[in-house]
């Protein structure tokens, strides 16, 4: 029997050829686009810059909604699984990102839990009132620091409210700076073991998980360990609590008690701004991998690493390009990767930090 | 020629890769440098006043400090914004700091507590100023925001130049540098970088009171023509926001002289006068501040029970706390008042038969 097998001709061999390669370039096409590439306005940075903090990517909104874009975003912090979470503190609510940058879902929205006399209460669970700082536990719960709703509002990984506290209308301890003398006027909070950290105007209050008082320190004044408008805190693994004491122009950390363990940075002058100084506005700390301390400094315009003997590092600079910053204000770390929420660019950035 | 043009060319690009100190100019350092080319603003000292506490980067610039690059950018100002400010505008520039978290903010304060402001110095938005003109009516003015609006450079100076004596804070909302550094009050002397002389004014006037107020509401000073106004002291006779009759004490009608600032009693005059009040007007802040209780007041004593009296540190104790303070930026009152309606009037002025 004659093979009945058709031959190709040359012809219809290379437009086959041809046919399968576009339909895999068309495919690959689709892949990246739906797959890879990043939503709304996030812009992946291939700058590899020169060391320090490199940028990977910038995040400047959702890209979608009625808020596309940020507005003074004053909070970020990744999650567990490396998501974002950006606290879009002029839009009064958190947006969450991939690890890739790409927009998830926002929760929040304003409330009012506090209203002045001859006003009514907006608030219902979930809203928040310029919320600052953020912090998101092993188990992807979220804490968020309402800070003209004197109170920590709480969420679950994918922002269902869950629990606020303290009471904002119930005087807290010894009293802290919240409207009217009651609740706390909180700017940052961190979690860690089961416990919340959280600054006030002059003092750390912290917290179980569950919003328990478990004890509070600091006061005004000019002494070591006093505070004046702390604006970022974290914790170690011993216990230890790192606090941006931005107005005396420092960081102090403490160990479990409250005992000050060390300071770097020295008050400046209100008059006399010396040209030698530590840090110009300290707003947020993080520890970094190795246990160095990151401080994201708005006045000097860049992410000062040190440890208790002082200053280590310094990297990036005023300016609006990828690694550079205008008035940053939050800073968190998750393996190499740091987030800074880069304020007055309305945008956050994710770098990488290389030493 | 030809090896003539290839051999200047690269003497341009030599010239071009070693720049002039000028071109290669350091931003990173350029607080050290600002001045030596700038100088300072007129009446800008460079020698810090130390009765005027938390400036911070406002003011008190030397070849030493470091202050100029907080606000101002060489090279990488946005698109559109003005005098190489960070911000595109003056406002967002001021709010990059002023945001409410450092005790200081401004606009936006009394939304966040579910109110609606009813009067504001509206910055940014207007250049209409109500009584502007001497004859009591509204003018416009060239202010110095985009369009000739009004923004808040017009009445403060952020490098502290030209500005008004210090005075009594007008709101004890801070317990830290000042309080501390000044154990015996809790009132710490500032300025608020108000400029002498706003945009607009006539003449420059130190002392902060009515005379300030009406460098651009001059229609609404005592003796302008053409209209009648409710009668205000003024430098001149003595008055200002440090000097005033202020009530003693509760179901007190004896008064002496002193601030405004960290406390409501004073704000009014009841009948009948005292020592101290007797022959003189109020000055525009008792009648136009925060919004507050100021207590009741009946002839011949003044129930001063409901009125704030400020004496520790915002926060710290609830019946002394009105943390939102905001004058004269909102109020929630129309016209800055701090009572509305008949309560207001009724402070001072006794019906008939009552």
């Amino acid at each position: 029997m004659a093979s009945t097998r058709r031959q190709l001709t040359p012809r219809q061999a290379f437009t086959l050829i041809a046919v399968v390669l576009a339909v895999a370039l068309i495919a690959l096409v689709l892949y990246l686009l739906f797959y890879m590439a990043p939503t709304g306005f996030t812009e992946l940075v291939v700058d590899p810059g020169e060391g320090g903090l490199r940028p990977i990517m910038v995040i400047s909104g959702p890209g979608t909604g009625e808020n596309p874009s940020f507005s003074r975003p004053m909070g970020a912090a990744f999650g567990p699984d490396g998501r974002i979470y950006t606290v879009d503190t002029g839009n009064n609510r958190v947006c969450v990102f991939d690890d890739n940058g790409r927009f998830l879902f926002e929760f929040g929205g304003f409330g009012v839990a506090k209203p002045a006399p001859g006003a009514e209460a907006s608030w219902e669970e979930g809203k928040l009132n310029s919320p600052l700082g953020i912090d998101i536990d092993d188990d992807g719960t979220v804490y968020v620091a309402d800070f003209r709703n004197d109170s920590i509002s709480v969420f679950d990984a994918e922002g269902a409210f869950l629990r606020r506290f303290p009471d904002p209308a119930t005087r807290v301890g010894f009293g802290a700076s919240g409207q009217d003398g009651t609740g706390i006027a909180v700017t940052d909070v961190a979690v860690r073991d089961g416990k919340v950290y959280a600054t006030d105007t002059y003092q750390v209050v912290i917290f179980t998980t569950e919003g328990e008082l478990l004890g509070q320190f600091g006061k005004p004044g000019l002494e070591e360990g006093d505070l004046d408008h702390p604006n970022g805190i974290d914790v170690d693994e011993n216990g230890v609590i790192y606090v941006a004491d931005s107005n005396h122009n420092r960081v102090t950390a403490f160990d479990p008690d409250g005992e000050v363990l060390w300071q770097v940075g020295e008050r400046v002058t209100e008059m006399a701004r010396e040209a030698e100084y530590t840090f110009g506005l300290p707003r947020d700390v993080a520890l970094s991998e190795d246990e160095t301390l990151l401080v994201v400094d708005a006045f000097e315009f860049d992410v000062a690493e040190i440890d208790e003997t002082g200053i280590i590092a310094r990297y990036g600079a005023r300016g609006v390009e990828p690694g550079q910053f205008n008035f940053a204000n939050s800073v968190d770390v998750r393996g190499s990767d740091v987030v800074i929420a880069d304020k007055e660019n309305d945008r956050v950035q994710v770098l990488e930090l290389i030493r | 020629m030809r090896w003539f043009a290839g051999i200047s060319a690269l003497i341009m690009i030599g010239v071009l890769a070693f720049a002039s100190p000028a071109l290669a100019y350091d931003e990173a350092g350029s607080g050290r440098t600002c001045i030596e080319c700038h100088g300072l603003e007129l009446g800008e000292s460079a020698v810090p006043t130390p009765t005027v506490t938390r400036k911070g980067p406002h003011g008190g610039y030397s070849t030493g400090t470091q202050k100029c690059e907080t606000c101002h950018t060489v090279h990488v100002a946005p698109l559109g914004s003005t005098m190489l400010l960070p911000a595109a505008t003056i406002k967002d520039t001021c709010n990059s700091c002023h945001d409410g978290t450092g005790g200081q903010g401004v606009y936006g304060v009394l939304a966040a507590r579910g109110l609606t402001p009813n009067s504001a110095h509206r910055i940014e938005a207007t250049n209409i100023v109500p009584g502007g003109a001497t004859d009591g009516s509204d003018t416009s003015r060239v202010f110095s925001a985009a369009g000739g609006l009004m923004t808040c450079s017009d009445c403060h100076s952020p490098h502290d130049g030209q500005t008004v004596d210090p005075f009594t804070g007008d709101r004890v909302r801070d317990a830290s540098e000042a309080a501390q550094s000044e154990a015996t009050t809790l009132t710490p002397a500032t300025n608020r970088l108000l400029r002498q002389r706003p945009t607009g004014a006539d003449s420059a006037v130190t002392v902060y009171g009515s005379s300030w107020c009406g460098g651009c509401h001059k229609g609404r000073l005592s003796g302008s023509a053409g209209v009648v106004n409710h009668p205000v002291e003024t430098e001149t006779a003595g008055f200002a926001y440090d000097n005033v009759p202020l009530v003693d004490g509760i179901d007190q009608i004896t008064t002496s002289l002193g601030s405004l600032g960290g406390t409501n009693r004073g704000y009014t005059m009841p009948a009948t006068r005292t020592v101290e009040q007797a022959g003189h007007k109020p000055i525009c802040q008792q009648c136009h501040e925060d919004a507050r209780s100021v207590g009741d007041v009946t002839q011949g004593t003044i129930d001063a029970s409901e009125a704030f009296t400020v004496t520790t540190a915002d926060g710290t104790t609830t019946t002394d706390n009105p943390r939102f303070q905001v004058f004269p930026h909102e109020s929630v009152n129309d016209s800055f008042l701090i009572e509305e309606n008949d309560d207001l009037c009724l402070n001072c002025h006794v019906p008939p038969g009552g």
